[in-house]
């Protein structure tokens, strides 16, 4: 792994555990990820907007799964924190929760580009 | 084995999916609960499912709870993924019917090793079944001939007449003795003698159709119970009994024997409502008029009125009568 692709942001090691070494099964589930995730944080937005916090809690639950299933760690803990917010229904620290997690999923996002470009890295 | 996959991420569907692909497993996955239940439920439907705990319409505990309602198919063994940590959530999840679970992100190893331990417990209870069903038949089957045995054919005899006139369906007694088998036995052993008997039962099996009954009665007797047999169709299946076992000769071991039967039938019309035991009396007693009429013959209870008198009527049909 190169010194840009950081091991808390998207561990490629564990992911590449998880897929078996299934190149072609990794690059499956990033496109499936790139394809359904903007929607979940769009809903998740405006639930928040809405202070719907049950919705915000599965949205964020979904997100979250999502996330730990690429070995995304500080943006599944962001997601996560989002989903307890929704459970607890404390509406206050939603939306700098949310800012939190938009850029954790845009720094994944920015690896798994950098992956497409470079699978070495 | 098929494996059902129920979650609602495409992502973790995708991952479980392939996973459980390359381990050799046939996969169906669904995007739900509802579809989940609906597939589980089907008679062949999978036997192993990993249920993401949080789902739409119908969660993960919800599915295991439908699934756990029936009872007219095989085990489904459950596992419930699940991203909650806490005991409580581990205990109500297993408390709902699940058998395990599956902390997410999953590790592809450990899931292959829940997998096997889920299929363990199927092979296991199939194993268990299948012993079930072998001490079901030998309680309820004669081990020699296979037939029903007397016990259970007694019981069947009681219930079809009852419902006989409950529902006036016309119902047929039979009863069938081998003729001179005690010769058989005494001239060739009792290995002959049985392979006789289970020729026999063979043939009187294949004469009746699938609803109709037949049990070892006695040592070379047998019973029939022709469900929905009216007066006019009783004689021809009698005869068509008698002809199934005399016609062609058994093969044994011996060689080939010409075996013949004593039949004697007992037809609704007369039966009125006397006791189980009264009519087996009397058709007992139409099978000695057969064999008093020199065997390999067919002869019926003729009147119910006369019953119990100890001059017992018998009707004669030509057609019936060799």
């Amino acid at each position: 792994m190169s010194a840009t692709m950081s091991s808390s942001i998207l561990n490629l090691t564990d992911l590449m555990q998880r897929v078996d070494d299934d190149r072609e099964l990794l690059a499956e589930l990033f496109f499936i990820f790139k394809t359904v995730f903007p929607a979940h944080l769009e809903r998740l937005s405006g639930a928040i907007d809405r202070d719907e916090t049950g919705q915000v809690e599965s949205e964020s639950h979904a997100l979250k799964g999502m996330l730990l299933n690429l070995s995304a760690p500080r943006a599944a803990v962001a997601a996560s924190t989002l989903e307890q917010m929704g459970r607890d229904r404390h509406s206050d620290g939603m939306k700098p929760a949310f800012a939190e997690l938009q850029s954790e999923v845009e720094a994944v996002l920015s690896q798994i580009n950098q992956y497409a470009i470079d699978p070495q890295t | 084995m098929k494996i059902l996959i129920a979650d609602d991420e495409m992502l973790s569907r995708r991952l479980l999916e392939k996973t459980l692909l390359k381990a050799g497993y046939e996969v169906l996955a669904v995007q739900n609960g509802t579809a989940a239940v609906a597939e589980l439920c089907k008679v062949d439907g999978p036997r192993l499912a990993l249920l993401d705990w949080e789902m739409p319409e119908m969660d993960g505990p919800a599915v295991c709870r439908e699934v756990r309602k029936k009872t007219d198919s095989g085990y489904v063994y459950m596992i419930l993924l699940t991203s909650k940590g806490l005991k409580t959530d581990v205990v109500a999840g297993l408390e709902s019917g699940a058998d395990d679970y599956l902390t997410k992100p999953f590790d592809a190893e450990e899931l292959k090793a829940r997998m096997r331990t889920g299929q363990r417990i199927l092979d296991l209870e199939g194993r268990l079944v299948e012993a079930r069903e072998h001490m079901r038949f030998q309680a309820t089957h004669d081990s020699l001939t296979s037939l029903l045995n007397r016990g259970v054919i007694m019981d069947l005899l009681g219930r079809e007449i009852s419902r006989s006139r409950r529902e006036r369906i016309p119902t047929a007694i039979i009863l069938c003795d081998v003729d001179h088998f005690k010769a058989i036995n005494d001239s060739h052993g009792h290995r002959i003698g049985d392979e006789v008997l289970r020729e026999v039962a063979r043939r009187l099996l294949a004469a009746v159709r699938s609803y109709d009954y037949v049990g070892r009665y006695g040592g070379e007797e047998f019973l029939v119970i022709l469900n929905n047999c009216d007066a006019l169709s009783a004689p021809g299946r009698a005869e068509a009994m008698r002809k199934a076992i005399s016609d062609i000769p058994i093969k044994t071991d011996a060689g080939p024997f010409t075996v013949t039967t004593s039949i004697g039938v007992h037809q609704t019309e007369n039966w009125g409502f006397r006791s189980v035991e009264t009519l087996l009396h009397e058709v007992d007693a139409a099978l000695y008029a057969a064999k008093a009429a020199g065997r390999n013959c067919v002869r019926f209870v003729e009147s119910a009125t006369a019953a119990g008198s100890g001059d017992l009527p018998l009707k004669q049909p030509a057609e019936t009568l060799s």
